[in-house]
C-alpha cells in the first residue's frame, strides 16, 4: 500500500487522502455528498452521467470537472456548492428526467430510488419538456429473472460495467445514439451470468427490477433482517426483506471479508421454498401404513418410546443420526449431543462428512482472494483448483477468482475432469480421467520438485541432478490423459509462486481414493511450500460448521479425536454424561447398513433417498425412521414419524462458512398458521421426554454452550459475532501435516463400459428448494448427459438424442448434450437432475464407468 | 303581586305556544330514515369505494401509497403483475388484494389524497353496522361494487 497522502480542500475543509483517491471519495470522507449516478465504488469510473460535476481549481482557474473520475492532486481546491455547480446539477437532472416516465407509483424502485432522492434534493422541480415523452420498451425480460424498463434507464452503464468488470461476460450493451440510446441484450441471447442479479442492486433507477419479487414489496413496508445465504459454503451476507410473515425479497449486504456486496442468482432469487404452500405444518406418525397428522406430544412420545426400545433390544449402535450441512451449528451441535448423550453412540454424520478426506481448517481467508481487486499487492498470486468448479458450486468465489486473475494478475491452475468455465483464463488445465488423481498429483509433485531444484540451481549455479521423469510422464499421458508439458507448466507456476492457494473439493475427496488425493495434495503442498494454504472446501452452507460441531462419527466437537482425554473430560462435565468410545458409522455406512445392523435412523434435513435407489430400499427396511424436514421429501415419505422443522429464515442460528467465518442468521419470518418448530426445540423436547433436562431457553443459549464445548469457538457468542461474523483461528487447531505416499487405486476397465462417469454439482439443479422458484424453472438443467463431440460422433448421436446411460449398477434415460467442455472418454452427469439421479449409476462407488446407447 | 305573577306566567305560556304554533306550519326536521334519504354535505366521507374507468378497467394500480398514507394501518394491499393479454388495470401492476378494515379506519381521507389515479374514494354511505367483526374488513370485491356505482364525488 502506498502511504503517500495528498492534501486537498473541499468546501473550505482540508482533508488528507491517499494518492489516487477520486474526488468523490475524498468528499465522502468529509461527509460531503456529491450526487452521482454512474459512479459506483465497486466499478471503474466512466463519468458519463455528468451528475457529479464540481468546481475544481486547477492551474487554469476554476472549472467544472467530474468528481467521480478525477483523482486528487496536492493542493487541489474543490467546491461542491457554488451557484454554478447548483445550476449544473439542476440542468443535468432536468436533462436526465426529460424522458423519464412518471410511473414511480408502479415502479419497484420507488422509495429507495437514488433518482427520486436526488431529484428531490438537487432537481429543478419542473420539467422543461412540453412535448410528449419518448417511448421505449417496457416490461422487457432480459432474462427469466430480470425485467428491463428502457424508458426508466438513465444510461449510467453500471449494469454493463458490472457484467464486464466482475463477471467478464459482456452480455448487455449500448445500442443506438443520442436520446435514443438504450441498454439491450444481444439479439436472442438473454443475460445468463450466474450473478446477473447484482445489476438490479446497483441500478440507480428502476430500469432493472427483480422479477421474482416484482410488485410484492414496498421499501417502506418491509422489515429488514441482516442474515446470510445458505445455498453454498461462501456464506454471502444478505438482507431478508419480509412483510406479513412472508419472505419477499433478498438483496446483497456488504461484507468486505466475504461477498463484497454481490450475490449469485440462486441466493437472490430462489427463495420461494420458504413460503411454499406444501411446507410441512404438523407432525405426522405412520398409522396403518398412512402418515397421519398428530399433536407434537404424541409424535415425540412415539419417538422416545421407540428409540428406547430399540436401544434396549439391539444396543445403542443400532441407532444412527444423520444431520445436514444445510442447517445451523446449533441444530447440528444439538443432534450430535442428543446421540452421544441420550442414545450413547457415535453413529452420527452428514453427507460429505466422515466419508470425505477433509482438512479441518478450510480456506485461510476469502479476503486473500479478494485483495487483488483493491490493492496493488496481491496476497495470493497462484490459485490451484483441484476438483472444484466455483462457477457452478461457489459462484461468488468464482467472481472473486475472475477478478483476481484479471485485476490482480493471479495465475489460475485447474485440475478437473471437465473443462470448467474458469479454464478460459489460459492457466494450465489438467483434464485428468476420474480416478487418476493420485497419479496426477504424484506427477505434479515430481515436476514441482524438479522445477524447484531448477530454480534453486539458477541461484546457486549448481546443476541439479536430473531425475528420470519419462516413466512418470508416460503414466500421466496414458493413465490420466494429461499432457506432461501442461503438468510441467502447472508445477512450475506452483514452484515459483510465493503465495499459492490450493483448493480441493468433495468431488476428489470422497472414499478411499479421496484419502490418496489428500496425501498427494499434502505432498505437493509440502514440496512447494504452500501447506498453510491447502484447503478443503465443502459445498453446503455449513459444511465447515458441521465438522467443527463434531457431527462426525470419528471426532468430537472441536475436531477432537474420540479418545482425546481432555476433550472428553470437558464434554462430560458440560453435558453431565458419559461419552461413547467406539467410533461410529459414516453417512454412507449407515445408509448401506440400514435395515441390517442399523435398525433406526433419525434424519434431520437430509434426503438420502433421492440420491440412490438402493438407499431408498434400505430405508424402507428400517424398524424405525424419523425424518425432520421442511417438505415431504422422498425420504420423509418412507418415515415412521415426520417432524415439521422450520427454515433458516424462521429460526436463529449461526453458520460457519468455507473460511471458518461464523456468521449469524437471525429469525426473520414466522408462519403463524404452522405448528412447525425449530430443530433445536424439537431435539430439546425429545431429550426431555427421554429423561433429561437441557437448559436451553433459546437458540442463543446453545450458541453460548458451543463456545464452551468447542474451544475454537471461545468467545464467539451471538452478541460478539455481530453483522459481519468472526473467523476462528486456524492456528489454534495446530494441524501437523503428515506426508504419506499417495497410491493409485486400480481402475478396472470393462469393455462394455467405455466412458468414465464425471459427476458434480450444477448451480441450477432440480433440488428440493431450487425447483420451487417457478420463474427459474427454465434454468434448471434438464436430464442431459454431456458428451465430447468426438465421442458423440463415434456413437452417432446429436444434441437431444434420447439415450440410455448404463453402468454395472443401473441405468438412466436421458438426452445427449454435446459439449466441448466434456473431455473425450468421459460422460458428464451432474447430481440432482430432474428424474435422473446419477446415484443410480454410481450406487455407492465414486468412480464408475458407463456406456451410452441410443434408445 | 299575585296578578303580576299570573300575567308573567301567561305570557311565557303564550310565547311557548307561539313556538309550537309556528312549527305547526313548518316542514318537519325529522327524517323518516331509512324510508327517506338523509341529506349529506358534499364533502362527507363515508364508506370506501374503488373506482373503475369507463371501459370497465380497475383504476387501482396497487401502488400501496394509500397504505403508506393511512394513519391507522387500516388498508392492506397486495400487488401483482397484470396479465398482458387480460389486464385488470392499465399498466403493469394491479392490486390482487385490497382490504379496508372499517374498525380501524378513522375516515380521514388521506388515502384519497395519496391515490395517484383516484381509485380509492370515500363514498357517501355511512351505515356500516354489522353483526360480525370479520365483516368489517371490506374486500376488493365489495369495494369495487358499491351500491351506487361511479357517482361523481367531490368534483373539486
Amino acid at each position: 500500500m502506498t502511504t503517500d497522502l495528498v492534501n486537498v480542500t473541499i468546501d473550505d475543509r482540508a482533508v488528507a487522502v491517499p494518492k489516487g483517491t477520486l474526488v468523490v471519495d475524498a468528499a465522502a470522507k468529509l461527509n460531503i455528498e456529491i450526487p452521482v449516478f454512474c459512479s459506483h465504488p465497486k466499478l471503474d469510473p466512466v463519468a458519463c452521467c455528468r451528475m457529479c460535476l464540481v468546481e475544481i481549481t486547477g492551474p487554469r482557474g476554476p472549472m467544472l470537472q467530474t468528481a467521480c473520475s478525477v483523482p486528487v492532486a496536492e493542493g487541489m481546491v474543490v467546491k461542491t456548492n457554488t451557484p454554478q455547480v447548483k445550476a449544473t446539477q439542476e440542468a443535468t437532472l432536468g436533462f436526465i428526467l426529460l424522458n423519464h416516465p412518471l410511473d414511480c407509483p408502479i415502479c419497484d424502485k420507488g422509495g429507495e430510488c437514488p433518482l427520486q432522492d436526488q431529484t428531490m434534493r438537487y432537481g429543478p422541480g419542473i420539467s422543461a419538456l412540453v412535448e410528449p415523452k419518448r417511448h421505449k420498451n417496457k416490461h422487457y425480460m432480459i432474462s427469466d429473472t430480470i425485467v428491463l424498463d428502457q424508458e426508466r434507464c438513465v444510461v449510467c452503464w453500471r449494469c454493463i460495467r458490472y457484467l464486464e468488470e466482475w463477471e467478464d461476460k459482456p452480455q448487455l450493451g449500448l445500442f443506438e445514439r443520442g436520446g435514443q440510446t438504450l441498454i439491450d441484450i444481444q439479439p436472442g441471447q438473454p443475460v445468463n451470468a450466474k450473478t446477473s442479479g447484482n445489476i438490479i442492486d446497483i441500478c440507480p433507477v428502476g430500469a432493472l427490477t427483480n422479477r421474482v419479487a416484482r410488485f410484492s414489496y414496498r421499501p417502506w413496508e418491509i422489515e429488514r433482517t441482516a442474515s446470510i445465504c445458505t445455498h453454498c459454503s461462501v456464506g454471502c451476507n444478505v438482507r431478508l426483506d419480509s412483510r406479513t410473515h412472508k419472505l419477499r425479497r433478498i438483496v446483497g449486504r456488504e461484507n468486505m471479508q466475504v461477498n463484497d456486496q454481490w450475490l449469485c442468482d440462486k441466493g437472490r432469487f430462489a427463495h420461494a421454498w420458504v413460503n411454499a404452500e406444501d411446507r410441512l405444518t404438523m407432525p405426522m406418525v405412520r398409522k396403518n401404513g398412512e402418515l397421519v397428522g398428530v399433536p407434537w406430544s404424541e409424535a415425540l412420545q412415539v419417538i422416545a418410546d421407540k428409540l428406547q426400545a430399540i436401544k434396549k433390544t439391539n444396543g445403542a449402535d443400532a441407532i444412527g443420526g444423520i444431520g445436514s450441512a444445510k442447517l445451523s451449528n446449533e441444530s447440528n451441535y444439538l443432534l450430535q449431543r442428543f446421540f452421544r448423550q441420550m442414545i450413547g453412540t457415535n453413529n452420527i454424520d452428514h453427507r460429505d462428512g466422515g466419508d470425505v478426506a477433509a482438512l479441518a481448517t478450510g480456506l485461510p481467508a476469502l479476503a486473500d482472494v479478494m485483495k487483488p481487486q483493491y490493492g496493488p499487492n496481491p496476497k495470493v498470486d497462484t490459485i490451484f483448483l483441484f476438483g472444484v468448479d466455483p462457477s457452478e458450486e461457489l459462484p461468488i468465489l468464482d467472481v472473486h477468482l475472475k477478478r483476481a486473475v484479471r485485476k490482480g494478475k493471479a495465475k489460475l491452475i485447474i485440475a478437473h475432469p471437465r473443462k470448467i468455465e474458469l479454464t478460459r483464463y489460459q492457466g494450465p488445465y489438467l483434464g485428468y480421467k476420474p480416478g487418476t488423481e493420485a497419479t496426477l498429483l504424484n506427477g505434479l509433485t515430481a515436476a514441482a520438485l524438479a522445477a524447484k531444484a531448477a530454480l534453486e540451481a539458477k541461484e546457486g549455479d549448481q546443476p541439479a541432478p536430473q531425475n528420470d521423469v519419462s516413466a512418470v510422464e508416460q503414466l500421466l499421458r496414458d493413465l490420466c490423459g494429461v499432457d506432461p508439458a501442461e503438468v510441467k507448466r502447472a508445477a512450475e507456476a506452483l514452484a515459483q509462486s510465493s503465495n499459492a492457494l490450493i483448493i480441493y473439493g468433495p468431488l476428489v475427496a470422497r472414499g478411499e481414493a479421496g484419502q490418496n488425493t489428500l496425501h498427494g495434495l499434502t505432498n505437493l503442498a509440502l514440496a512447494t511450500g504452500h501447506y498453510e494454504r491447502l484447503a478443503y472446501v465443502g459445498l453446503e452452507a455449513n459444511s465447515q460448521g458441521c465438522r467443527d460441531m463434531g457431527l462426525l462419527p470419528h471426532a468430537l466437537p472441536g475436531h477432537a479425536a474420540l479418545d482425546d482425554k481432555a476433550a472428553k473430560q470437558r464434554l462430560q462435565t458440560l453435558w453431565g454424561a458419559t461419552l461413547p468410545t467406539k467410533a461410529g458409522k459414516t453417512y454412507k455406512q449407515m445408509l448401506d447398513g440400514a435395515g441390517k445392523e442399523i435398525k433406526a435412523l433419525y434424519i434431520m434435513g437430509a434426503n438420502p433417498a433421492s440420491e440412490r435407489p438402493e438407499w431408498t430400499a434400505n430405508l424402507d427396511k428400517l424398524d424405525f425412521l424419523v425424518v425432520q424436514e421442511l417438505f415431504l421429501t422422498e425420504t420423509a415419505k418412507l418415515a415412521d414419524v415426520v417432524l415439521p422443522a422450520v427454515s433458516w429464515a424462521e429460526s436463529s442460528g449461526t453458520f460457519t462458512n468455507l473460511e471458518r467465518r461464523v456468521q449469524r442468521a437471525p429469525k426473520a419470518v414466522r408462519d403463524p398458521h404452522s405448528k412447525a418448530a425449530p430443530d433445536w426445540m424439537i431435539l430439546d423436547h425429545l431429550a426431555t421426554r427421554m429423561g433429561t433436562n437441557w437448559p436451553y431457553a433459546a437458540e442463543h443459549g446453545i450458541t453460548a454452550e458451543i463456545t464452551k464445548a468447542v474451544p475454537l469457538y471461545a468467545g464467539l457468542t451471538w452478541e460478539a459475532l455481530g453483522d459481519q461474523g468472526l473467523q476462528w483461528d486456524a492456528k489454534a487447531l495446530n494441524v501437523q501435516p503428515t506426508s504419506q505416499e499417495a497410491t493409485q487405486q486400480n481402475i478396472t476397465l470393462y469393455e462394455e463400459y467405455p466412458l468414465s462417469l464425471v459427476s458434480g454439482t450444477v448451480l441450477f439443479d432440480d433440488g428440493n428448494m431450487f425447483r420451487r422458484t417457478t420463474q427459474m424453472k427454465d434454468r434448471i438443467m434438464p436430464a442431459l448427459v454431456g458428451l465430447n463431440p468426438a465421442d458423440a460422433a463415434g456413437l452417432g448421436v446429436v444434441d437431444g438424442t434420447p439415450v440410455i446411460v448404463r453402468s454395472a449398477h443401473g441405468e438412466l434415460t436421458m438426452a445427449v448434450k454435446i459439449e466441448a467442455q466434456v473431455q473425450p472418454g468421459t460422460a458428464w452427469i451432474p447430481e440432482s437432475l430432474p428424474g435422473a439421479p446419477v446415484g443410480a449409476l454410481l450406487n455407492g462407488s465414486d468412480i464408475e464407468h458407463v456406456r451410452v446407447q441410443q434408445k | 303581586m299575585g296578578f303580576n305573577k299570573f300575567f308573567k306566567g301567561a305570557t311565557e305560556i303564550g310565547r311557548a305556544m307561539g313556538v309550537t304554533l309556528k312549527h305547526l306550519t313548518q316542514k318537519p326536521i325529522t327524517v323518516e330514515y331509512p324510508a327517506s334519504p338523509v341529506p349529506l354535505y358534499p364533502r362527507f366521507r363515508g364508506k370506501h369505494e374503488l373506482r373503475r374507468y369507463e371501459n370497465g378497467m380497475e383504476r387501482c394500480i396497487g401502488c400501496m401509497l394509500c397504505e403508506a398514507a393511512c394513519p391507522t394501518a387500516a388498508i392492506y394491499v397486495e400487488a401483482e403483475e397484470n396479465d398482458p393479454n387480460h389486464p385488470t388495470s392499465p399498466g403493469e401492476r394491479y392490486a390482487k388484494v385490497y382490504e379496508v378494515n372499517l374498525l380501524r379506519c378513522v375516515f380521514c381521507g388521506d388515502c384519497e389524497e395519496a391515490c395517484p389515479v383516484e381509485a380509492i374514494v370515500l363514498g357517501s354511505e355511512f351505515a356500516m353496522a354489522n353483526y360480525n367483526r370479520r365483516d368489517f374488513i371490506l374486500t376488493k370485491q365489495q369495494l369495487l361494487n358499491p351500491g351506487e356505482p361511479n357517482v361523481v364525488i367531490r368534483p373539486e
